[in-house]
């Protein structure tokens, strides 16, 4: 099942508990929260896919404030897999009666700084033997990473302020490079006629994707066409 | 061996740190003349307080003998904020799987200080090895580096070249900087590896890591571990019975008896057996 781009669900709260379900059917997982802050507008989001009973014990006992798959893998560059949060008496305290609620401590947490101060977090759980996790972890961390800059962008872009200010500016080569893709240039192709390698072409493409907060570069063109950053063909 | 040190991990390896801006000012601001803010001997910029990771490289001994810090390129990083001059004036590449390195530097003294330029070459694609595998378990596919004209050189020749270049080289200091693109590939890996002739897991245990520096920190102090333990009780009380049999004066005995009381009641607080000898 393919992602869809969130900007394309209807607007309203529920999208980003959809958009977490599809996670989970993507890529065989459990359960996916997303909780982040927006310094600029003042605000604290948060969205999860588990049950109402965990979600009413989590907030009972104020995890919130000590659960460290929050407050500690939010200050790390990297997915942090909780396994290395094991010995931290929080982790035991938010997770020790988990298992009675169908949570699994298994999980990785995927932080996301943006320009403004913001941070945000996915998280994803899987119960499944070790061997397996790691596998899987390995499979879908680099996909994961993406799709996690993708909801917090896009939450992080919710009000209207962030929304005139959050629109990260387009390098010249990323829009040529756009515009030599909407003129159904290959990478290669691309490449050979601005005289770098293909996998340049690549990072800048991509770049210029997230920047336009699109999930597929055919979008991002239509995005860069109506936005008057390169021309119709 | 490699140790990676993050936010999460940082408050066991404060000595390390140190060491690494130790390291860092030696090479960018006395070697290269880079204008970095040094205090205390030490290099620390505004990005050392945004939690960035450092790949850390250490000899047998737990010297720091090379380092390279990342950051996201989603936030706050050097090419967005203060090297855009390297970038032509253009604004930064941004993506969930592209992470930026900055500050990647080799001891270049400790190791060749007997003319040995094979430990420096060695350091280096450990260093490499390191930071390309830590960043592809993490989901990353490329890399941003900004780097001067000699380490772009001496990853041409480790079979480690760039694939590309963003921005151009600018004048920094005593040299250039300039930032180059490295995928982080298997292959790109595989390449290093087979160059350095570098084969095992390159990753130390951060618990052998720390036993590591308490063991040479406590070597360079001159201390024996005290062995404050192996005094039992029962040799403090014979101490006592032999100091009070050998009093020759009635104040020599009363002294020793008065020691010998004062040592039963610590004995009993056994948060103070420590103290006794």
């Amino acid at each position: 099942m393919e992602l869809i781009d969130l900007s394309s669900l209807p607007n309203g709260e529920g999208r980003f508990t959809t958009f977490l379900d599809q996670i989970c059917a993507r890529f065989e997982l459990d359960h996916a929260a997303y909780a982040g802050t927006n310094p600029i507008a003042g605000t604290i989001h948060g969205y999860v896919n588990y049950s109402d009973d965990w979600k009413s014990h989590y907030v009972e006992h104020g995890f919130h404030r000590i659960d460290p798959t929050l407050h500690m893998a939010s200050r790390s560059i990297a997915p942090v897999d909780w396994r290395r949060l094991e010995r931290d008496e929080n982790f035991q305290k938010v997770f020790r009666n988990a298992g009675d609620f169908g949570i699994s401590d298994q999980g990785l947490t995927i932080p996301v700084r943006g320009p403004f101060g913001d941070i945000g977090m996915l998280s994803v759980t899987r119960n499944c033997p070790l061997p397996e996790w790691d596998k899987l972890k390995e499979h879908i961390i680099g996909e994961l990473q993406s799709v996690a800059v993708h909801v917090h962008d896009t939450v992080m872009r919710s009000d209207v302020l962030s929304q005139v200010l959050r629109f990260p500016p387009l390098s010249t080569r990323e829009k040529e490079i756009l515009q030599w893709t909407a003129a159904g240039k290959s990478q290669q192709d691309v490449g050979d006629i601005l005289g770098i390698s293909h996998r340049t072409v690549e990072v800048h493409l991509r770049s210029a994707r997230e920047k336009l907060y699109a999930l597929t570069t055919p979008q991002a063109i239509g995005r860069a066409i109506a936005l008057g950053l390169i021309y119709p063909l | 061996m490699i140790i990676v040190i993050d936010a999460l991990n940082k408050h066991r390896f404060g000595d390390l740190l140190a060491d690494m801006y130790r390291l860092r000012a030696r090479v960018f601001g006395d070697r290269l003349g880079w204008e970095v803010e040094i205090k205390d001997g030490m290099e620390i910029d505004q990005f050392d307080r945004l939690d960035p990771a450092y790949v850390i490289g250490l000899d047998d001994e737990g010297h720091v003998v090379s380092c390279v810090r990342a950051l996201q390129t989603t936030g706050p990083h050097m090419l967005s904020d203060v090297f855009q001059v390297i970038l032509d004036g253009e604004p930064p590449l941004r993506s969930a799987r592209l992470w930026e390195s900055t500050r990647f530097c080799v001891d270049t003294q400790r190791l060749a200080g007997n003319g040995n330029m094979k430990a420096v070459s060695l350091a280096t694609c450990e260093l490499m090895i390191g930071s390309l595998e830590y960043a592809r378990r993490s989901g990353i596919s490329d890399i941003v580096t900004v780097i001067d004209p000699v380490m772009d050189r001496v990853l041409k020749r480790s079979d480690n070249a760039p694939y590309g270049y963003v921005g151009s080289t600018k004048p920094m200091g005593k040299v250039s900087a300039m930032a180059a693109l490295l995928d982080c590939t298997e292959e790109r890996i595989g390449r290093v590896r087979a160059f350095s002739g570098i084969h095992g897991d390159v990753f130390a245990d951060e618990d052998a890591v720390r036993a590591l520096l308490d063991a040479r920190r406590a070597r360079e102090a001159g201390m024996v571990p005290a062995a404050v333990s192996q005094v039992s009780q029962d040799d403090i009380m014979s101490y006592c019975e032999d100091q009070i049999r050998a009093a020759e004066t009635p104040e020599d005995r009363a002294a020793a008896l008065a020691l010998a009381q004062v040592l039963a009641r610590k004995a009993q607080a056994p948060r103070h057996a420590g103290k006794l000898h």
